[in-house]
């Protein structure tokens, strides 16, 4: 009973997304079972890696609520992922993982933290702070590495193919024990209602500070993700993540608002919008006429979201 | 924390000044104490009781809490919580709720850690911890995992007691808590509150109505243009006086 219940409640949350999933794993299925089948699993997974985890990054800012948002994970994806490949591998000789990789959470920590500065302490409003981090990133990306370069270590690109499913396990195993951390339940309070939290006693401010660094460090797992795709380094990729992840969070029911919703929402949308663009793309649609689609998808996820949830209201 | 609130001897409103120009308030609030406070609306008295809760900071003079070790003064919100002193807001609606979350994370948002086992938190723990509440406050709500908002106004009222109640605080001040909430329930919160007053605890009650108070308290402290225009106890206490006072005449 308690976890029929539990079910509902997750299915209600994430709702429109799981039901386009189904549809859009069901078309993929008929129109390209080439392309899914076992075998192919781990390069699937891998080429819808980068965007699941800039799907989760993008999370817990959001979660935060007022106005959190980090718009600069895209350009922190880059800028990892240029440090990862020219700096610590080709420049330095660097390529095992046990210094790549937390090389790699340290950046996005380091970056997050940065941002988690500029809005909650300094108070300048999110978007503004991280479109500031954005360019910053971007332009420093390009400064480092002005043309693409590779290639990456063997184990690194082993995680875009038969491994691919490590890194997001490692991010949903690590997230799970957040959940159950007394952090996650003032996170949530936080976002959904901050005057209220503050006169529950919950220190607000370290709290999203807490939650932009968490960004940042999943941010980094992102780049990380990025750099076993692309198995090179590329100073111009990351950044189109930034707005298509934002639109995945929204997609798989986190609001915008804060307080509702979680990582596997956001994993769930960014999968829909792999999906999508997967059977877009086995009509050879152009790039254009995904955009559209991205576009429309959202739209209509985000009206049905809020009837669903004013039917709910009427419910009861 | 059970221990604080049996060594505590009373809280000290030392000189408060709540508004400019308003002469100097001094009082003392004593342990199993029910102290009312009265006044037309925006009259200093929900001024008083943030500063006592210490989220407005006070113009002059201190608030303290009469400890054996010595005054302990209350310098801001997170040291009056941690002192033992837990505040019960107003508009529950707009600074109370969370209303995307479930009743037993509303319950426990201000007690997180007490859940904790090895900085993991026990669902167990907390749901047993909010069952004991249930059954004090006696909360009808469909299940603990229910999102607050399905529940009445009364009982999302009664969560917030909870929420302040597990905080175990020795002071309890409550800005109007029977606002919008039915009588029966009421009436199950005076009791409430009588029982804590009996454990020992100091209840200091702001109250849009004379009924209530006169029901309740101890004593009323009636405010006008930011001071305390009277101090009523006892025999005098009735609905006249308290009106009186409110409107500054001599009863």
């Amino acid at each position: 009973m308690n976890h029929i219940s539990r079910l509902m409640s997750l299915a209600r949350s994430i709702g429109f997304a799981v039901v386009l999933l189904i549809v859009l794993l069901t078309i993929n299925l008929v129109l390209n079972p080439a392309r899914f089948q076992p075998g192919s699993w781990g390069a699937l997974i891998g080429l819808a890696a980068p965007l699941v985890g800039a799907a989760i990054a993008s999370t817990p800012v959001i979660l935060a609520g007022r106005g959190g948002i980090d718009i600069s994970v895209g350009p922190l994806m880059g800028f990892v992922n240029a440090m990862l490949i020219q700096v610590l591998f080709l420049k330095a000789g660097i390529a095992s993982p046990l210094l790549v990789v937390p090389a790699a959470l340290l950046v996005g920590g380091l970056v997050g933290a940065a941002n988690g500065f500029l809005a909650t302490i300094v108070r300048i409003q999110p978007i503004v702070a991280t479109l500031g981090t954005y360019l910053i990133l971007t332009g420093v990306t390009l400064t480092i590495l002005p043309a693409p370069i590779g290639p990456a270590p063997a184990w690194l690109k082993a995680l875009a193919g038969p491994w691919s499913m490590l890194p997001l396990a490692a991010i949903f195993l690590g997230w799970w024990q957040v959940r159950r951390l007394p952090y996650y339940d003032q996170l949530m309070a936080v976002g959904s209602d901050d005057r209220a939290a503050y006169t529950a006693g919950v220190d607000v401010t370290r709290v999203r500070f807490i939650a932009y660094v968490m960004t940042g460090i999943l941010g980094g797992c992102a780049g990380l993700m990025l750099t076993a795709l692309i198995g090179s380094a590329d100073p111009n990729i990351g950044p189109t993540y930034t707005l298509i992840a934002i639109a995945a969070v929204a997609l798989g029911g986190v609001s915008l608002a804060g307080g509702r919703g979680g990582v596997a929402g956001a994993a769930i949308g960014a999968i829909d919008i792999f999906l999508l663009q997967s059977v877009l793309t086995t009509f050879n649609v152009s790039t254009f006429v995904l955009q559209i689609a991205y576009g429309a998808i959202l739209v209509l996820a985000v009206m049905l979201t809020a009837m669903q949830e004013r039917l709910a209201m009427r419910g009861r | 924390m059970a221990d604080r609130a049996s060594d505590f001897r009373g809280l000290i409103v030392h000189d408060l000044v709540i508004a400019p120009g308003a002469s100097p308030i001094a009082k003392r609030i004593a342990p199993g104490e029910i102290v009312g406070l009265a006044g037309l609306d925006g009259h200093g008295q929900e001024p008083f009781l943030k500063m006592l809760a210490g989220l407005d900071p006070p113009l002059g003079g201190s608030i303290a809490l009469d400890l054996p070790a010595g005054p302990r003064q209350i310098t801001g919100f997170r040291k009056a919580v941690s002192s033992g002193i837990a505040y019960l807001p107003r508009d529950r609606r707009a600074s109370g709720i969370f209303p995307t979350q479930s009743v037993l994370d509303n319950f426990a948002i201000s007690t997180l850690a007490r859940d904790t086992r090895l900085g993991l938190i026990s669902p167990a723990a907390r749901r047993a911890r909010y069952e004991s509440y249930r059954e004090k406050l006696s909360i009808v709500a469909p299940r603990p995992d229910a999102p607050i908002t399905t529940l009445s106004g009364g009982n999302q009222q009664k969560v917030l007691l909870a929420r302040a109640l597990a905080l175990q605080p020795a002071i309890l001040l409550l800005n109007d808590p029977t606002r919008g909430v039915d009588v029966a329930t009421r009436h199950v919160l005076y009791d409430v509150f009588r029982g804590l007053a009996g454990d020992g605890m100091a209840l200091v009650i702001l109250s849009s109505e004379i009924e209530e108070i006169l029901l309740l308290c101890h004593r009323v402290l009636v405010f006008r243009e930011n001071e305390v225009a009277a101090e009523i106890a006892g025999e005098e206490m009735n609905t006249e006086t308290v009106i009186a006072a409110m409107f500054g005449r001599a009863a």
